[in-house]
């Protein structure tokens, strides 16, 4: 329990520090440093094969994708400010008022005392359980979910394809 | 479910066509395999299935929607005319199939029965709209669009699965059902009972704004002008008549099955929003001077017709979406192939002249198209003898015969929303038989006039005799 304190407030401290560092490349790296504390948790919740997929993926391909779009569009140069302190002030109005209702909304939960030992499962998130969930109970969005990545690449290489002619972009 | 397997290969299909090098054989390619799709979907007919372990849900309600679907899908590729002759910089195999992908995803949407379901299929059509707002590469409004598109539907996305996350939690299920069990026994309502109640009300509320974003339901609204402004004028229509019947079908399927039970919860909120987004699409609407940004906040003002018989829950509900769905797709994508060929005709250095100027003095060289446009008009407004005023009428009806006399102020708004609606949508109309204009004749391709023909003829025919098809629904 002090240790899923612990995590989480490095978590919550850590997702902060994405939203609130000015350099990108910083934030991208606390994002890295989020997804790790993620994954604590989801050791922490028994899903060991979770946490390595959470880590490979996220913390290893896709934040490495996002650092390498930073690279190029340069981010750093210091861009005026696109945003008027209306907008800033409605952003921070309706942003708050969502915080403060879901702190109200969690803040009457019991917790309770943890997993019942009669009834633990300890095997529960393991590989071979996720699996027969995934691939019988499942199936159908994990192939369907097929069709939204072809989607996808197809689109990319549409829009990503040189065309002849002049560049206009 | 028979649809989307058939859908999904079929858009595979399609993309290898595009390897033939015969951009004349993916139209009629695209229609039928849109044809055989229809068909499997009706071989159901007055049966109810459960799919793969209670993913997906078939019965007459989601066969008639995705019937719809099928049909303004067909209709759209139909008048899409193999997207020209520029073989440089369109790729007409990969829009047929991501078009069709995109329906694979509207089916999912109009079909789940568990919320995985309509994660995916929201997912589906969306990443597939996205790329075909982009697809005019050439264009800046088109890339403008596209990425403003990518950008608010994401966000949008990601809090509508934070939403569904916090349902699962409170109630412990995916499947709408389930979660509708959950939330009429546990007395979720009570908070001193049920501490999970919070939870559940805010997973609702962010799951809404995720479906509303969708729709385009004032608030959420601000993206549409935009985005159906500067997307292609073909993937336009797709999008106000598809995206949103799909959009409100799984609304509407989630709202009836897992939460009448907390109706006091949303109703209220959506009351306000359906006014808002009358309100706001009908007073825009008037100030447009472009045809097709007129026709987008008209689009906004559809949805908010349809979420006052979301919100009136009667029995008749059912019919009247559907009714009112068939209804304004006919009328817009006949509305959406006149600008077509009108705008490419009047095209000022390159680029289409979508407003209403455009249209002026079409009536002299073109009857056809001119009239064409005026039914599509008079149905959008709700003119008796079209199928417009129809499915206005059943959605009028659905509000008055609901006890509350919420309903009967809703349903006021409406009427009198609906009147400013007739001003805009007889600017068209105007522009086409009173001013001068020097619009050559236009020449439509066979298959162009044939879908004309049909949309204006089955626009008139549910305008005279509605039960054709409401005794179906």
């Amino acid at each position: 329990m002090q240790f899923w304190y612990f995590l989480t407030a490095l978590t919550l401290i850590s997702a902060l520090m994405v939203v609130l560092s000015k350099n990108p490349i910083h934030s991208v790296l606390y994002l890295v440093f989020t997804f790790f504390c993620i994954s604590g948790h989801y050791v922490l919740l028994n899903a060991q094969f979770l946490m390595a997929v959470n880590i490979i993926v996220y913390a290893g391909a896709i934040m490495v994708l996002f650092l390498f779009v930073i690279m190029m569009l340069d981010l750093r140069r210091n861009s005026p400010d696109s945003k008027t302190n209306l907008t800033k002030l409605a952003g921070a109005v309706v942003g708050g008022t969502v915080l403060v209702i879901f702190i109200a909304a969690t803040r009457k939960i019991n917790l309770g005392t943890g997993a019942d030992n009669a009834f633990y499962n300890s095997q529960t998130g393991m590989v071979e359980n996720l699996g027969q969930i995934l691939y019988r109970n499942y199936l159908l969005p994990f192939e369907l979910v097929s069709i939204l990545f072809f989607v996808a690449m197809v689109g990319a290489v549409m829009l990503g394809k040189r065309e002849a002619g002049e560049r206009n972009f | 479910m028979n649809a989307i397997i058939a859908l999904s290969l079929f858009g595979i299909t399609n993309l290898f066509l595009g390897f033939l090098n015969n951009r004349k054989i993916l139209l009629p390619a695209t229609l039928l395999f849109v044809l055989i799709a229809f068909g499997l979907n009706l071989a159901d007919w007055n049966h109810e299935y459960y799919w793969f372990h209670n993913m997906l849900k078939t019965n007459n309600l989601s066969i008639n929607f995705t019937s719809i679907i099928l049909v303004a899908t067909a209709l759209v590729v139909a008048i899409s005319r193999g997207f020209g002759n520029d073989e440089e910089h369109t790729h007409p195999a990969e829009y047929y199939g991501i078009l069709l992908f995109s329906v694979v995803g509207a089916i999912m949407m109009v079909t789940f029965q568990s919320l995985f379901m309509l994660f995916v299929g929201i997912e589906i059509l969306s990443v597939a709209m996205y790329v075909l707002t982009g697809s005019d590469k050439r264009n800046l409004r088109s890339n403008e669009a596209a990425l403003k598109y990518f950008l608010m539907g994401s966000f949008a996305t990601g809090i509508m699965l934070f939403g569904i996350a916090l349902v699962y939690g409170a109630t412990g299920s995916f499947d709408i059902n389930g979660i509708g069990n959950m939330v009429n026994q546990a007395k979720l309502q009570d908070i001193m009972l049920n501490p999970y109640g919070p939870i559940l009300y805010g997973g609702i509320i962010l799951i809404f704004v995720g479906l509303l974003f969708k729709i385009s339901a004032a608030p959420f609204h601000f993206w549409t002008p935009d985005v159906y402004d500067g997307a292609p004028s073909i993937f336009t229509a797709f999008m106000s008549t598809v995206v949103k019947t799909a959009g409100v079908a799984a609304t509407y399927r989630l709202l009836s099955i897992s939460f009448p039970a907390v109706y006091g919860l949303w109703g209220n909120p959506l009351v306000y929003i359906t006014c808002l987004t009358l309100f706001i699409g009908n007073i825009t609407a008037v100030y447009q001077q472009s045809f097709k940004r007129m026709l987008a906040y008209s689009s906004i003002s559809h949805a908010g017709y349809l979420l006052i018989t979301v919100l009136a829950k009667t029995p008749t509900t059912n019919s009247s979406i559907l009714f009112y769905s068939l209804a304004y797709s006919i009328a817009t994508i006949s509305a959406f192939a006149v600008l077509m060929v009108v705008s490419e005709a009047q095209s000022k250095s390159g680029k289409p002249d979508e407003s209403f100027t455009a249209l002026n003095g079409l009536a002299t060289n073109n009857p056809f198209l001119a009239f064409v446009l005026t039914v599509s008009m008079l149905s959008l407004a709700g003119i008796p003898l079209t199928a417009g005023f129809f499915g206005k009428f059943f959605i009028f009806a659905d509000a008055f015969s609901n006890v509350s006399s919420l309903f009967k102020t809703i349903a006021v708004v409406a009427i009198l929303m609906s009147t400013v609606g007739i001003y805009y949508y007889f600017k068209p109309i105007i522009a086409a038989y009173l001013k001068k204009g020097d619009l050559e004749k236009i020449e439509l391709s066979p298959i162009y006039k044939l879908t004309l023909i049909i949309t204006t003829a089955l626009t008139i025919l549910l305008g005279i005799a509605p039960d054709l098809v409401k005794n179906i629904f």
